[in-house]
């Protein structure tokens, strides 16, 4: 019975995720009229479930299996405060990145339950939340200024041609990190304990995902979508494109980081090139509370539950 | 079909058309006045439906979805601005048909003047949109455009001066010529506006 609360709350984040972070990938591309919606999902699915069964075993080791010595009381306190936290503030439309929710919940569970808590780990994970952003920041520097070179020398139209085939391979990127990098940081903690097996998890989660995705996210996509475009479709893809790349290298190295937070990063990068001012310091300020505060509330929620609630039947 | 090079095809098709009817036109006009050839006045305004029709398609493809909305904006105002040239053409020879008194043959000429240079410049504009196609030099056909129309302005005011000193059978007489050169002198105007659209497609990918 026990192992419900678990499975539950890890389909209830795969949910959350394909109906806030399809955007992500395709928000873009569906915006610029580049690909319908319907293909986009249908898309996200295929290559979610790619994701998560080639490389998603890399993170999937990392958050189940050498951050916390896992039992069924951190199981499910961690997934089920994480699912609460990441379910209230996608319904509250704050900027919470669901890595720092699990990450958080882990460690706090782990702690209040007196169980392992490998500190190298979780400093490895925190060093890779700090390094993946500027990474991305650097790297839609150097994107930016390439494109510059490159699409100087060639016609209007041709670069425009070149760019939609750019923000279609950059959706198809970001859609692998999701179950690659995102959708593993969810079910990693289930597959180390046995709950699933890696292929059972990754179907699950990715038909749950896209079940999010194509029930609730096409509002956020096209708002995503349209309201970067209509910006600057190059600053929108040098900045995507670093934090795919980004995201990738990280997921190989089994890092559990924030495809939304490399983004922002990239449009950082993108941003000090085009002058400093273009960079809105309040969003930026929202985004850096968000970052310190999410890790911090699910490991203080977790301690909490655990050590007043659950301490008198564990 | 994910990234509909075809619909793009299409659109840059249908720009070429439209302009190469603002050139049809430009032609028909200059004949026009030239010969008082009401066929080739009527043939303009011809034109003038065919360009709504051109319009009409540019806007649906594009509300389809070609192009990324960067370059969608500017090649819809652009569709719109070359759609107003052949409106405005339309307006110089409907209003040249309905001339109460034969023009004057000074007048006459300084209007030959204007509609020759405005031919030039739809050429110009051809050349222009080309460049932007092909990448080849596009400040040289955009700096045409620009010195035609400088041009164009001096013969507009010489024009001006030259009929402040004409008597004027009444004021309906005045008001059509008037709304006439008016017509005509800012066909000129419009290639420029559109001149400067595809200078802003240039740049929009950059």
């Amino acid at each position: 019975m026990l192992i419900l609360i678990p499975l539950i709350s890890c389909i209830l984040i795969a949910f959350s995720i394909g109906s806030n972070d399809t955007s992500n990938a395709f928000g873009i591309s569906v915006g610029a009229g580049i690909i319908t919606f319907r293909k986009a999902v249908y898309l996200l699915g295929v290559l979610v479930f790619i994701g998560a069964v080639l490389q998603g075993r890399n993170v999937m080791r990392t958050v189940g299996k050498e951050l916390v010595a896992l039992n069924i009381e951190i199981l499910s306190l961690s997934l089920f405060v994480s699912a609460f936290v990441i379910i209230i503030a996608n319904w509250k439309k704050l900027p919470v990145s669901s890595h720092q929710a699990i990450i958080g919940s882990l460690v706090g569970s782990g702690f209040a339950f007196g169980s392992v808590v490998r500190v190298d780990t979780l400093l490895k994970i925190v060093e890779s939340w700090i390094v993946s952003p500027i990474s991305a920041l650097l790297l839609a520097v150097v994107v930016y200024k390439l494109m510059e070179i490159v699409f100087r020398r060639l016609p209007v139209f041709k670069v425009e041609s070149i760019l939609r085939m750019l923000l279609i391979l950059n959706g198809i990127i970001i859609a692998y990190n999701t179950g690659a990098n995102e959708l593993a940081t969810a079910l990693g903690p289930i597959v180390c304990y046995g709950i699933l097996t890696p292929l059972q998890a990754a179907i699950i989660g990715t038909t749950m995902l896209w079940l999010g995705a194509f029930l609730l996210s096409e509002r956020v996509v096209e708002t995503v979508g349209k309201g970067i475009t209509s910006l600057d479709a190059f600053s929108g893809f040098a900045a995507q494109f670093a934090a795919g790349i980004s995201v990738l290298i990280f997921t190989t190295l089994g890092m559990p980081v924030s495809t939304t937070y490399c983004i922002i990063g990239g449009i950082i990068g993108v941003g000090m090139l085009k002058g400093v001012g273009t960079i809105k310091s309040s969003l930026l300020r929202r985004i850096m509370i968000s970052w310190v505060v999410t890790p911090l509330l699910t490991f203080g929620t977790c301690c909490a539950i655990a050590k007043i609630v659950l301490s008198p039947y564990v | 079909m994910f990234f509909g090079s075809r619909r793009e095809e299409e659109v840059i098709r249908l720009v070429k058309e439209h302009l190469n009817t603002v050139l049809q036109a430009c032609e028909r006009f200059k004949v026009g006045i030239e010969n008082d050839d009401a066929e080739s006045l009527k043939k303009v305004c011809e034109l003038e439906k065919i360009g709504d029709a051109l319009r009409r398609d540019i806007a649906s493809k594009l509300y389809e979805g070609a192009f990324i909305p960067a370059v969608r904006v500017n090649l819809y105002r652009f569709s719109e601005v070359v759609d107003e040239i052949l409106d405005t053409l339309e307006d110089c020879a409907i209003e040249y048909m309905n001339l109460p008194v034969k023009l004057d043959e000074d007048v006459k000429s300084y209007c030959i003047t204007i509609a020759e240079v405005n031919l030039k410049m739809s050429m110009d504009l051809i050349l222009a949109f080309e460049s932007l196609e092909k990448k080849a030099d596009l400040k040289d056909a955009t700096l045409k455009i620009r010195t035609r129309e400088e041009i164009i302005d001096k013969v507009k005011h010489d024009l001006c001066r030259f009929l402040m000193q004409k008597d004027v059978e009444g004021f309906w007489v005045g008001k059509i010529v008037s709304d006439f050169i008016v017509s005509l002198g800012s066909v000129s105007d419009l290639i420029e506006d559109a001149g400067d659209i595809i200078q802003i497609l240039n740049v929009s990918m950059r």
